[in-house]
């Protein structure tokens, strides 16, 4: 089942420039230069039922442009979204029911009040029974470990504890599709792990499916199987993430560090191979090609010199992101 | 100094971007005047003078008063008490510069801007709608003047004061909006002081409001003519140099409760 | 029935706020009740120096005051949108709110509420009691409903303009001081129209109708019978006004463009 379908999807913005200078600003005063950019362009896109998908992209790549239109809160230029079976924007009310939505940089709570009265408000607004929010908002407090905050004003929390408790505040209807923009945005590792933890948790539990964007790629190496790449408004990867690590890498890296002293001229020489010097003792292997090719080079270079260690080396979705941005992906 | 008129600069660019401000300001004022202006024509029906202003110096009074307004008005009081607020004041102690000064050079500039683009094309409709006289001699023009300035220090003066209470208050926006309102009640903004009762005059004469508003006013009418004139003058000056001892009490003792509360 | 009940739910979580701050709560309750003394103050020293304004005696006027504080006690209370351009559509705030299940005017309505405004309703009672004890004016039963109809229906104006003000937010987020020019404008409404010029009459009466706020409602308990026509279209005008405002609201949200664009 889809949960989310979306097809040419686009929107546009006018935005306008200032002039520079007191004479310029004089002029701005009657006119404005106008000019139109498309911040999403014409993507299309289904997520099912129980995925994990993680969106990223550069800032101004059009990541929140998107979350903001598949929660009905902006409305698309061109373009449909079917998101749980219903249109976002024109069914918003009925709609937004049936999602839970975590803006990292916007509190969904209450500044002045405790965290308790903001989710008895929000469980009036979102019509929960008090069957269905003891039962499910139980285990979530308790998985959250938020139990003792309860009582404290929002203001008086930390961003971890204040973050846990949006995450809780957005599930208090339990909806069957969570949307999180930069959940994890400042957050220290432990707080990061325990709500990665959590929205495992929550997604096999539930078959919640999550949609994410964030920064921290290792968020995502963490929670999703999915990638969706965005560039310039435009989907540039979409796929698993195991094979954007093995589309955009070729090859593998291979670090040697030896007993002594190696010269260029001791290791091996082909097309397939690049070497660079580390340190002193510590060359770095770039080859191009399959498993086959990485064991003979250890190989060839091990029966050749005193080895002190060989390390393969996983190249982190980080750098691959990195390198898909300065240098452009052939898509497949 | 340099520093200084940089940020009277400054701030001047600030204002000059907001487009809209800068007629809907005039427009603003024009309604109040406006407003005014009826409700003075009826108030006076067919009277010939009222405390020994006529209908026309009414007028005139009126339309003086609010762009009067335009030029010595800022909100540098609600400006002091966000950044008091927000934690900006313990950065800005740190800075070369006097934060009260810097405070005082922005309004400035504000001033000069709103007299500018306010007051000058805000005076030129209103003397085109209203029957509002500006025939006044030179050196009316030149004792108003002056006055402006004075108006302008003593309010921006009251303004450092209020922002300033906001180390001492949790919320001051109650106080900011009640000075607001009372200046504009006692300073003579909405009714000359001489309409009031004795007893409320002799109360508001040891008060600075009347410096704001009434004395320029009244200058520009000439409803004041020669000695009042220098009297009123004296006592806006008198005020512009004893509202210095609160702001700098205040100030003493706001960084005193600054090193204690640590921001 | 879900939205009363939402109602009270927000309201007393916002009374439980305010008991937390009780002494700003007292301090804008006091600059409330400055800010209405200022007016009746002007009226009160106006009419040392006159006895009739525009053909109405001084009781007459304060009676207009007090009942214009009723109507536009309510709205202050519950239509709090004068910076709904800043805080909700630079701010980003509207994002949020469009996330929940619940009609977005009618949330900013709740978020925004300020109860302790309602604090003006007693004062223009109080107003209009002095100033009928005065005239020796009398009131019929049904005048307590004709009072209730009329005072919904002030607000109900009130709050469509400033909601169709505030709706321009949706199409364009620079600053304009539209708003406060508008509070300027309904300044003349506390006054009997008749002083003013026939456009300035006109406007008021048809195109930003604050009169009926104040003037064209008041004179029907003063008995003033040649102003009861307007008196009695003052909750047809609410309703238009009102309806008005939110048809546009509707529409602007479609074209909301979020923050940060």
């Amino acid at each position: 089942m889809n949960v989310i379908e979306v097809q040419n999807l686009r929107k546009e913005f006018n935005s306008y420039s200032s002039r520079p200078g007191l004479a310029g600003a004089f002029r701005d005063l009657f006119t404005r230069n106008y000019k139109v950019h498309a911040a999403v362009d014409n993507i299309s896109l289904t997520v099912k039922q129980g995925e994990m998908v993680g969106y990223i992209g550069e800032n101004g790549a059009g990541k929140s442009t998107t979350i903001k239109m598949l929660t009905g809160i902006l409305t698309p230029t061109s373009g449909s979204i079917i998101v749980n079976g219903m249109n976002p924007h024109k069914q918003r009310e009925e709609f937004v029911r049936t999602i839970g939505v975590v803006f990292g940089q916007r509190s969904q709570l209450w500044w002045d009040i405790a965290v308790q009265e903001s989710f008895r408000l929000l469980k009036k607004v979102y019509r929960v029974s008090d069957e269905d929010y003891n039962h499910h908002m139980g285990h979530v407090i308790e998985t959250l470990e938020i139990g003792p905050l309860l009582n404290k004003p929002v203001r008086k929390l930390s961003l971890g504890q204040r973050m846990r408790c949006e995450l809780a505040a957005a599930l208090i209807h339990n909806p069957p599709l969570l949307f999180l923009d930069e959940p994890t945005i400042g957050l220290d590792v432990l707080v990061k792990l325990k709500i990665r933890k959590f929205l495992k948790e929550i997604n096999e539990q539930y078959k919640t499916t999550i949609l994410l964007t964030t920064h921290d790629l290792t968020d995502i190496e963490a929670l999703c199987e999915r990638v969706v790449l965005l560039d310039e408004g435009k989907i540039i990867y979409d796929g698993k993430l195991n094979q954007l690590q093995a589309h955009a890498v070729e090859g593998k890296q291979i670090e040697f560090e030896f007993l002594s002293e190696i010269p260029r001229t001791s290791l091996p020489g082909s097309d397939n191979i690049q070497w660079e010097q580390k340190d002193a003792t510590t060359w770095l292997g770039y080859i191009n090609g399959d498993e086959q090719m990485v064991s003979q080079l250890i190989s060839d270079v091990v029966q050749r010199n005193p080895i002190k260690n060989v390390r393969i080396n996983e190249v982190s979705t980080e750098e691959i992101v990195r390198k898909i941005y300065e240098e452009g992906l052939a898509l497949t | 100094m340099s520093m200084y008129l940089e940020m009277i600069r400054v701030r001047f660019l600030m204002m000059l971007a907001y487009r809209t401000n800068y007629y809907s300001g005039i427009l603003i004022y024009s309604i109040n005047i406006g407003a005014y202006y009826f409700l003075w024509s009826a108030i006076y029906g067919g009277k010939e003078e009222i405390q020994g202003l006529s209908v026309a110096q009414m007028t005139t009074y009126v339309a003086v008063a609010w762009m009067a307004r335009a030029f010595y008005y800022n909100n540098i009081d609600r400006e002091i008490a966000a950044e008091i607020k927000d934690g900006k004041v313990a950065i800005e102690m740190i800075r070369p510069y006097s934060y009260l000064g810097m405070k005082t050079m922005q309004a400035l500039g504000e001033g000069i801007f709103r007299l500018l683009f306010f007051s000058v094309p805000g005076m030129i409709i209103v003397a085109l709608t209203f029957p509002v006289s500006f025939d006044a001699s030179l050196t009316t023009w030149m004792f108003f003047f002056v006055s402006l300035i004075f108006s302008f220090i003593v309010n921006t003066h009251i303004n450092l004061l209020t922002g300033m209470m906001t180390f001492f208050l949790f919320n001051n926006t109650g106080l900011i909006r009640a000075k607001r309102v009372v200046i504009d009640l006692f300073s003579g903004l909405l009714l000359p002081i001489s309409f009031y009762p004795d007893w409320a005059q002799g109360l508001m004469s040891y008060l600075p409001f009347q410096a704001i508003s009434y004395v320029p006013s009244m200058i520009f009418t000439e409803g004041f003519v020669g000695q009042e004139i220098y009297n009123a003058l004296l006592l806006q000056a008198f005020w512009v140099f004893i509202l210095l001892i609160p702001i700098r009490l205040t100030w003493i003792l706001a960084k005193k409760h600054l090193i204690v509360q640590g921001g | 029935m879900f939205n009363i009940s939402l109602f009270f739910q927000y309201a007393s979580q916002y009374l439980k706020t305010r008991l937390t701050y009780r002494v700003d709560t007292a301090i804008e309750i006091l600059s409330d009740l400055l800010f209405q003394a200022v007016n009746l103050i002007f009226i009160l020293i106006v009419f040392r120096h006159t006895s009739f304004l525009g053909g109405w005696n001084r009781d007459e006027i304060i009676f207009i005051y007090g009942f214009f504080l009723v109507p536009y006690a309510l709205f202050t209370s519950f239509f709090n949108i004068w910076d709904f351009n800043d805080r909700y559509i630079v701010k980003g705030e509207m994002d949020r709110v469009l996330t929940r299940p619940v009609h977005s005017l009618f949330q900013i309505i709740m978020e925004r509420m300020e109860l302790e405004s309602l604090f003006g309703v007693i004062t223009g009672l109080v107003i209009m009691g002095y100033a009928s004890v005065n005239q020796g004016l009398t009131f019929a039963w049904y005048d307590v409903l004709i009072f209730m109809l009329m005072v919904i229906g002030g607000a109900f104006i009130y709050a469509g303009i400033f909601i169709s003000i505030a709706t321009i937010g949706f199409w364009s987020d620079s600053r304009t001081d539209i708003m406060p020019m508008m509070y300027n404008i309904s300044n003349y409404g506390r006054y009997p129209v008749n002083i003013y010029n026939k456009v300035i009459q006109f406007v008021l009466t048809w195109i930003l109708p604050f009169a009926f706020v104040g003037v064209y409602p008041a004179s029907y308990f003063l008995n003033k019978e040649e102003w009861y026509g307007y008196a009695f279209f003052t909750p047809v005008m609410g309703i238009l006004f009102f309806g008005v405002a939110i048809l546009l609201w509707n529409v602007g949200v479609k074209k909301y463009r979020g923050a940060g664009n």
